[in-house]
Order: structure tokens, then sequence, then C-alpha cells
């Protein structure tokens, strides 16, 4: 039952610390010697939903990741002063995370609503 | 982690764009005043930012901060005009080495980090004010 509300909590939490991260990009635009840093999602994620049965040694395993080991810095080429954030991809970026979060939000809510609704038509 | 952390950061980013924003007002303003304080011609000052992290685990959230307000060392321009106070024997007045042309592209770029920082401010709000319809 309660599988659908883990996977959202963790994809809340995957998606809050992710704009933590890109907001820090952001606020360090100018910053020299800065680094923009990102969340791997797919590791944070498969940790522990992917909790699947394999039925064949060549299916790819879920591997357990902690949240505090997938922040990583980006090692693309970068500015004068050796910052590499990309103001417009930052901001996109953002942006796409921030309706992922919502969209989670969204789907707690209707989660929520559905269980409650079956507890009403219960009497 | 603390809750509105996320609204420190982008706080600290505004905070430091509108000091680097009031230097560079200085800069310009100064672009002709061959007397100051210290003694001798203006110089033009720069902004240093430097990452500020907000969490023990590092990377995760960073404000930002400005850590020194320094003189730009750049020889002062040379101008001849013979009738200047500030006029050697030769007629050559020292100049602050204030390029306006710079300081108008610092303002845009200053600006712009600004505005992105404003427009992430408020979508952690929207984000925030939605977490709070959760259970309606």
């Amino acid at each position: 039952m309660g599988n659908g509300f883990q996977i959202l909590e963790r994809l809340l939490q995957a998606t809050k610390i992710r704009h933590g991260v890109i907001v820090s990009n952001i606020a360090n635009a100018d910053t020299p010697d800065y680094k923009a840093k990102d969340v791997k999602f797919e590791q944070l994620l498969t940790g522990e939903i992917m909790n699947l049965r394999r039925t064949s040694p060549r299916h790819i395993a879920a591997y357990e990741a902690g949240p505090s080991g997938s922040v990583t810095a980006e090692t693309t080429n970068h500015w004068e002063d050796r910052n590499n954030v990309e103001l417009d991809m930052e901001v996109a970026k953002m942006t796409e995370n921030s309706l992922l979060y919502q969209a989670a939000i969204h789907l707690l809510s209707t989660n929520m609503r559905m269980f409650k609704n079956a507890l009403r038509r219960q009497t | 982690m603390r809750v509105f952390g996320i609204f420190e950061v982008s706080a600290s980013a505004l905070e430091a764009q509108r000091q680097r924003m009031n230097v560079i007002a200085s800069n310009m303003a100064n672009v002709h005043s061959t007397r100051t304080e210290e003694g001798g011609p203006y110089r033009r000052k720069d902004v240093v930012f430097s990452a500020l992290p907000l969490t023990a685990d590092p990377g995760v959230l960073e404000g930002v901060k400005v850590v020194d307000i320094a003189a730009d060392s750049t020889p002062l321009r040379t101008v001849y005009d013979p009738g200047h106070p500030d006029a050697d024997k030769d007629g050559n007045v020292s100049m602050p080495n204030v390029n306006v042309l710079e300081e108008m592209v610092n303002m845009m770029m200053a600006y712009r980090a600004y505005e992105a920082s404003v427009s992430a401010f408020s979508m952690s709000k929207t984000m925030f004010l939605k977490t709070l319809e959760l259970g309606r």
C-alpha cells in the first residue's frame, strides 16, 4: 500500500536537494573557481524504488546510492575565471526540476485523496 | 538541512550582486575624479566573490559573499590637458583607470545574475507553497 507514497517521498527529497544545488549554482554564477554541481537523479532513485527480482544475470541491478554521494561537480570547460556555470542552462534545469517537484506533490495529493475516498465508502 | 536554506542562498546572491552594482556605479561616477581622500586619482574597484557553504554536506547549498573590494592596479590613463589644475609640468593629467565600456558590460552581467537569482527565489517560493497544499 505504502509503496507509492515511498516513491513519491524519495522523488520529493531528490528534487528538493537538486533544487538547492541548482540555486547554489545560480548564486555562484560569478564566483571565481566555483564549479557547477548537479544531482545524479537515476542513482538516487533506483537505489530504493527498483526493488525488482532479476530473472537474468544480464538485467541491471538496482543499486543503492544515498543522496549525499550523488552531488557531483561538472567538469565541462570553463570561463576565464575557472567557473563553469552556464546561467541559461541552470535556469532551464531549475524550471524542469520544479515541474517535477510539483508533479510529485500533485500525485501525492491524488494518492491521499484516493485513500480518503476508500475510507469514506467503507461505512 | 535548514528549511529556508534555499532562500538564504538566493538572498546572499542578491546582496552580493547589489554590492557589485554599487561598486560599478561608483566606478562610473568617478570616471574623471583626479583627487581622492587617499591622494592621487581614483582607481577602479572590483568586488571579489567567494562561495559560502551553508550545509555541513559540501556542495549541497552554497551561497555567495563579497570577501573583498579590491582596487584595480592597471596603469592610470594619462591625458594631455595643460589647463587642468592637477596637470604636471608637461601638461599631462593622470586620469582614473576606469573604462566606461567595461563598466557597462559588468553592469549588464550583474543585472542578469540578479535577475536569475530573483527567478530562482520565486521558483523556490512556488515550490514551498505547493508543498503546503499537500493533502488538501
